[in-house]
């Protein structure tokens, strides 16, 4: 009897240590599994029953494989594909309260902690880290608007005397010019000046390109405006300025041409603004203004915050023009008002 | 060369067409210096196109003009075909002709004292003081030297023709072409020009006057032209004219709808 007890001790005690080595082995062996069913899940798409399975891997110090950290990393990164940023900070933080210096948790606790702020608040952070760009975009934009717009008037106005000319070579050069710049594209022009002119032995620098196809182009638009408020003076200024004794150029300067400058102001500045829309284009030769700046940052950054930054700078150059085409306008015809 | 009968002004064979239409048709007239010579007609009768004749704002098809003893305006090129002559004496000539027009044509971009100040500064070269004396000159010459800081478009028509008036006056022209001068103006306002006008008559100043104010063509020419179809029909001096020339059909017609 005592021998039987002794052998059934024996091999319970034998058993119970095979099972004590056997242990590990076989946790091991359930957390694959429970990495496995999580996978499966994901792959169903079912986060949350990835989420639940996941969270399944116990804690344990002799684990040196890394499976409590790795599995709540993901618990942490499919909540926060979730959305859920409080629950993916405490899946964080159960890592970081064993491990405080796994770099993994700190940098993503840094990043759920920058989802959480407020939209307004990382739409500022975002605006601080593209404005520097986006700025001196906008800067060659300017510049290159109020190159075209000094160009232009004098180049509109050149055309549109042209066009009234009895000279016919002249007036014929000036009807071509219109009838060249108006009829085709500016992007085709821009590309043609930039990239077909160099096949003809003609090199330019983007900046003289864009200079060169925007000031043509818009000189065109404005010669015909001008002939048109040049045309719609009355004839007896004319006959006046000449009957005092004034030559054709100085009844022009003097007479004719300051009483368009209200008429014109209106369609000038229509045209200015469409100005300031179309320094775009030559985003195309190799300028970086400031649509340039903006897709650079969009692209590198897939960020929209670039794109509402420069329409909303856009924005304020056109306000802005408009609010001075508006006054320049009021005082050219102060002499109206009765 | 120059005597005191020698006229001013002489036309010879004036004409011109447009088109098909001869608008003037061989008008011969001489002015003395100091005559007023009054202008009649029915409308298209041609009295503007011959007054921007003399003025050199139309250009004539035939004849010529002669002012001060001197054949003027226009020169023939290797071709024998006449045009006008260079701008630059073009210009010096209407310097030496002041015109007024019935819509007064004032520059509306520049003040009164501007407008009067435009001529001498642009055209004579003259220094800003130097035009700005002679333009208040002018204006207390028509009586609005209290508006000389305000722009035409506040002005009354009367007062707008009087600038006009003196905006031609500050070139000191030696002779002042009018056409229809009062024919824009509510009846009212016609005294004060046609004032402006007489007391520039007193002065002395030589003038061809295109107008339909019968009484004021009595009151003030020397000489009354009737005028038709481009031609002088008739002509004298207001008491022989309004007197005898009353037989003439025509003019009695066209004076009995005017009158
Ligand atoms: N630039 C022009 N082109 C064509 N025809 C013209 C032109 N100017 C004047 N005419 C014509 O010449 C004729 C004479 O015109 P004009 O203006 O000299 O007449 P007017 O005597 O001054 O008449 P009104 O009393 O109406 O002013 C008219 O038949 C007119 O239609
Ligand atoms: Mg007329």
């Amino acid at each position: 009897m005592k021998v039987l007890c002794g052998r059934v001790i024996r091999t319970i005690l034998l058993f119970s240590c095979l099972l004590l080595l056997l242990a590990p082995l076989s946790r091991a062996e359930d957390t694959e599994q429970i990495f496995q069913d999580a996978n499966d899940a994901m792959a169903r798409g079912d986060l949350p029953a990835a989420i639940t399975v996941l969270k399944k891997v116990p804690f344990s110090k002799t684990d040196d494989s890394g499976a409590f950290v790795r599995s709540r990393m993901q618990v942490a990164r499919l909540q926060f594909a979730l959305k859920d940023f409080p629950a993916a900070t405490a899946s964080t933080k159960e890592v970081l309260a064993v491990y405080p210096d796994n770099s993994e948790a700190l940098n993503f606790l840094a990043s759920v902690q920058k989802e959480q702020k407020p939209r307004y608040v990382v739409f500022w952070e975002d605006c601080l880290r593209f404005l520097p760009n986006l700025l001196k975009g906008a800067v060659m934009t300017i510049t290159l608007v109020f190159c075209t717009m000094l160009i232009s008037p004098l180049g509109g106005l050149l055309i549109a005397l042209g066009r009234i000319s009895r000279f016919k070579p002249f007036s014929v050069l000036c009807w071509f010019i219109i009838w060249l710049f108006r009829g085709t594209p500016l992007l085709l022009q821009l590309f043609f000046i930039y990239y077909g002119l160099p096949s003809l032995g003609i090199t330019f620098k983007p900046f003289t390109a864009a200079i060169l196809g925007l000031g043509l182009n818009y000189s065109a638009y404005l010669g015909e405006i001008i002939r048109g408020g040049i045309q719609s003076i009355e004839h007896g200024q004319m006959e006046a300025a000449k009957a005092i004794g004034m030559s054709y150029g100085q009844a022009m300067r003097r007479v004719i041409i300051p009483q368009t400058y209200k008429r014109l102001m209106p369609p000038i500045g229509n045209e200015f603004i469409a100005l300031i829309k179309d320094t775009a284009l030559v985003s195309t030769i190799a300028m970086v203004e400031l649509m340039r700046s903006a897709d650079q940052m969009f692209n590198a950054y897939f960020n929209v915050t670039a794109l509402i930054l420069a329409a909303l700078i856009y924005l304020v150059f056109t306000t802005f023009f408009t609010f001075i085409f508006e006054k320049i306008e009021h005082r050219a015809g102060i002499y109206e008002i009765r | 060369m120059k005597s005191a009968n020698q006229p001013l002004l002489s036309l010879k064979g004036i004409t011109k067409r447009f088109g098909a239409l001869t608008a003037v048709n061989g008008v011969d007239l001489d002015v003395c210096p100091g005559e007023i010579v009054v202008i009649i007609g029915p409308s298209g009768s041609g009295k503007s196109t011959l007054l921007r004749s003399v003025n050199f704002l139309e250009e004539i098809e035939e004849g010529t003009i002669t002012f001060e003893g001197k054949e003027v305006g226009y020169v023939k090129n290797k071709h024998g075909r006449r045009h006008l002559d260079t701008p630059q004496k073009i210009c010096a000539l209407r310097s030496e002709i002041g015109m007024v027009f019935q819509h007064f044509n004032l520059f509306p971009h520049m003040t009164v004292l501007g407008n009067v100040m435009e001529g001498p500064l642009t055209v004579q070269k003259k220094g800003q003081e130097e035009a700005r004396h002679i333009a208040l000159d002018m204006l207390a010459k028509v009586g609005l030297s209290e508006k000389r800081d305000v722009y035409p478009a506040t002005l009354s028509g009367g007062q707008k023709q009087r600038v006009a008036i003196a905006r031609a006056l500050a070139m000191r022209p030696k002779l002042m072409l009018f056409d229809e001068p009062t024919s824009a103006l509510d009846p009212e306002l016609i005294g004060e020009v046609f004032d402006t006008i007489r007391a520039l008559g007193k002065e002395g100043m030589t003038m061809i006057i295109v107008t339909h104010q019968m009484g004021f063509a009595k009151e003030m020419a020397d000489r009354v032209i009737f005028m038709e179809a481009g031609s002088f029909v008739a002509q004298g001096t207001p008491e022989d004219f309004f007197a005898n020339q009353m037989e003439h059909d025509r003019i009695q017609s066209f004076l009995s709808r005017i009158l």
